[in-house]
């Protein structure tokens, strides 16, 4: 395999505004303003963030669902904005594929496990011969643990549990071989006690087949279970970068360290400390130029409301945008 | 309270004196065309008053279905094929609709998971916990009014949103509304049914905080309904544990959290990731809750169990059985510990 120690996937001061109410009225909503991401081979780097902070959009414009505003998605150094050709687009998803939240709209009714998992094998040629396919399709189930095999492949999504139904939409995903796996909230809408596996099994495709995982959660505990790197974001804006480990054992934005106390955690006690935060996340239509977390930051001084501060970096591995720390 | 049969003799009592609610041999059953279901089964549990009662478990295991059963809203296909619920001296089974009406709200009320659903989205917050009021007190719209604005403070929402219309209002706002309507007529127990799950983690705690602030001012009781563990460990006095229509373990929340005594609640435990514990490797539980249409024999758990009794487990029902005062556990185990079986 190639270099590890250069991005494979990378996203460059990506932004996405969208205009609401009409394009009179002139309001948009900065979903995602300038946010920097590179994805490594063998590494998962997770994106994590409450609802609304603008993470799926990023993920849906790395998957190219979505158009970026303004900004750059380089892949293998590459620029592939420039070219939205069926070709093109084709070939990029044969090596970046996305696993969505949701394995029971994800997975067609009508369709077997085996119509879902042959479609990718056709439409980018790896197999061109039913024979091929039904190999492949097994190795496939094999992959993702849905054995024995034949008992699997024949069914339909209504006979599978969720956790069943998002392996095969793993499967489905690794059929092409990508080298990058963008998985949004892929085990969020799974029972508790099958969540882990899921996310073990995505591990073990880190670490075998060296893909490049983004793992987009608002659960930031599972996020340092699973994830290498970590990235925060809060209301279109990412906020800060660490290694999993060294973010929930000391974090440095503020906005971290808010999201880190609300976490349930019995380990650390029980309700004993006293939670003050005021205010909500701001309506991303009425946003100004300065940190986004500036309302209801207490360590708010006044050029957090006027300008966004730049990332600061604090060591090889970490970075946040707070003046806090230079910016 | 009469005709307690023997099992429910040895259930679990909350503290001593007489509980505010009390569920014994509760079952539910749901008829559907795959077969019948029996989704809540022989469940006994005590809630007293100022107490919170946490019951957490994956989804189908029938912990909605408790509180859908206790405020008497499950509609067919379900229905109570069985068991007592007391409130108070009051038998919730036996009420007419019009008891029902006077006893909801008054003296028990409920938090949905859904604030978007719970509330009426053509009528501002303001008119809707006036309804409330008006419905059961024989006050002018003025006062209710006035009450209404009270109960807003108390949650935490600005007067001058009384006149916002839920679409208005953040999903956490929307959330206070639903437990300002909750509040309005001073029930003595509040269920609520995953009030926070639709929350961000910053808002549900500041929700949370502020229910149990409200808890301790206005002296009510709780029954909290959750998939969330952790959440429940922080916040609830006492948890019971559900599998598959069954109630596995319930006791005091920290007993629960550090001496779990039923396979399934350790196992539990060890399904999520935390952030300040060891980063050790998590497994999950293998397999899958099961299909209530053709429930395991014996132990419900046996087919995920690692440490099932061969020959016992898929034989034998396990019943509660107490493990220290105030828990309980339903598993073979305990009997092999006191090497008694």
């Amino acid at each position: 395999m190639s270099d590890h120690n250069e991005p494979i996937l990378e996203a460059r001061n990506l932004t996405k505004h969208f205009n609401v109410g009409g394009f009179l009225s002139g309001k948009v909503v900065r979903a995602v303003q300038d946010a920097n991401i590179k994805l490594y081979r063998g590494r998962v780097t997770a994106l994590v963030g409450e609802s609304g902070s603008g993470k799926s959009t990023i993920i849906r414009m790395l998957a190219r669902l979505y158009d970026p505003t303004s900004g750059e998605i380089l892949f293998k150094g590459k620029n592939v904005l420039q070219d939205n050709g069926r070709k093109a687009m084709l070939d990029y998803r044969s090596r970046v594929q996305m696993i969505f939240q949701d394995p029971f709209s994800s997975l067609n009714p009508v369709h077997r496990v085996r119509y879902h998992l042959e479609r990718p094998l056709y439409i980018h040629g790896k197999a061109k011969t039913k024979a091929i396919a039904n190999e492949q399709v097994d190795a496939l189930l094999r992959r993702v643990s849905l054995t024995p095999t034949e008992e699997f492949a024949p069914k339909f999504p209504h006979q599978l549990s969720g956790g069943q139904r998002q392996r095969v939409a793993i499967a489905r995903a690794l059929a092409v071989e990508p080298e990058v796996m963008l998985a949004d909230e892929p085990v969020s809408m799974l029972d508790v006690s099958i969540r882990m596996g899921v996310l073990n099994l995505m591990a073990v495709l880190r670490d075998e087949q060296d893909i490049a995982f983004l793992y987009v959660t608002h659960d930031i505990a599972s996020a340092r279970y699973f994830a290498d790197e970590t990235l925060v974001m809060y209301a279109g804006h990412i906020v800060e970068g660490a290694g999993s480990e060294e973010l929930v054992k000391e974090p440095k934005h503020p906005y971290t360290q808010l999201l880190l106390s609300a976490v349930p955690d019995p380990a650390r006690g029980l309700l004993t400390q006293d939670f003050q935060v005021k205010g909500e996340i701001p309506n991303l239509t009425e946003l100004g130029q300065g940190c986004p977390f500036a309302a209801r930051c207490p360590h708010v001084m006044e050029k957090c409301r006027q300008t966004m501060p730049r990332p600061t970096k604090l060591s090889e591995t970490r970075w946040t945008k707070c003046y806090l720390y230079g910016g | 309270m009469s005709a307690i049969s023997p099992s429910a003799a040895k259930t679990p009592e909350s503290t001593s004196g007489q509980p505010l609610l009390s569920v014994r041999n509760l079952e539910v059953e749901y008829r559907t065309k795959r077969g019948r279901v029996k989704a809540v089964d022989h469940v006994s549990f005590d809630i007293s008053t100022n107490e919170v009662l946490g019951l957490a478990g994956e989804s189908g295991c029938g912990k909605s279905t408790i509180a859908h059963a206790v405020t008497r809203i499950l509609k067919p296909p379900a229905y109570i094929t069985g068991g007592q619920i007391m409130f108070k001296s009051t038998d919730i089974l036996g009420m007419s609709d019009d008891e029902l009406r006077a006893f909801r709200w008054e003296h028990l009320s409920i938090v949905f998971q859904s604030a978007m659903n719970a509330l009426n989205p053509v009528l501002s917050v303001g008119a809707q916990i006036i309804d409330a009021i008006q419905a059961h007190m024989p006050v002018s719209k003025d006062e209710a009014r006035a009450r209404a604005l009270e109960l807003l403070d108390v949650v935490g929402i600005h007067s001058n949103r009384v006149d916002s219309y839920p679409h208005q209002l953040s999903g956490g706002m929307r959330q206070r509304a639903v437990i300002a309507i909750a509040l309005a007529l001073n029930p003595e127990m509040i269920i609520m049914d995953e009030p926070t799950t639709a929350l961000d983690v910053v808002v549900q705690k500041q929700i949370i905080q502020e229910i149990r602030q409200l808890k301790d001012k206005f002296g009510f009781s709780i029954l909290f309904i959750t998939h969330d563990l952790s959440l429940l460990v922080e916040f609830s006095d006492r948890i019971g544990i559900m599998y598959a229509g069954e109630l596995a373990e319930i006791g005091p929340s920290r007993e629960i959290f550090d001496n779990p005594q039923h396979p399934y609640t350790v196992r539990l435990m060890n399904s999520f990731p935390t952030i300040s514990g060891p980063r050790i490797e998590l497994k999950g539980i293998p397999g899958s809750p099961p299909d209530l249409v053709t429930p395991p024999s014996g132990c419900r758990f046996h087919p995920r169990c690692d440490v099932a009794i061969a020959g016992r487990c898929q034989e034998e029902h396990p019943e509660l059985q107490q493990t220290s005062p105030r828990h309980f556990a339903a598993c073979h185990l305990i009997d092999e510990r006191k090497g008694n079986s």
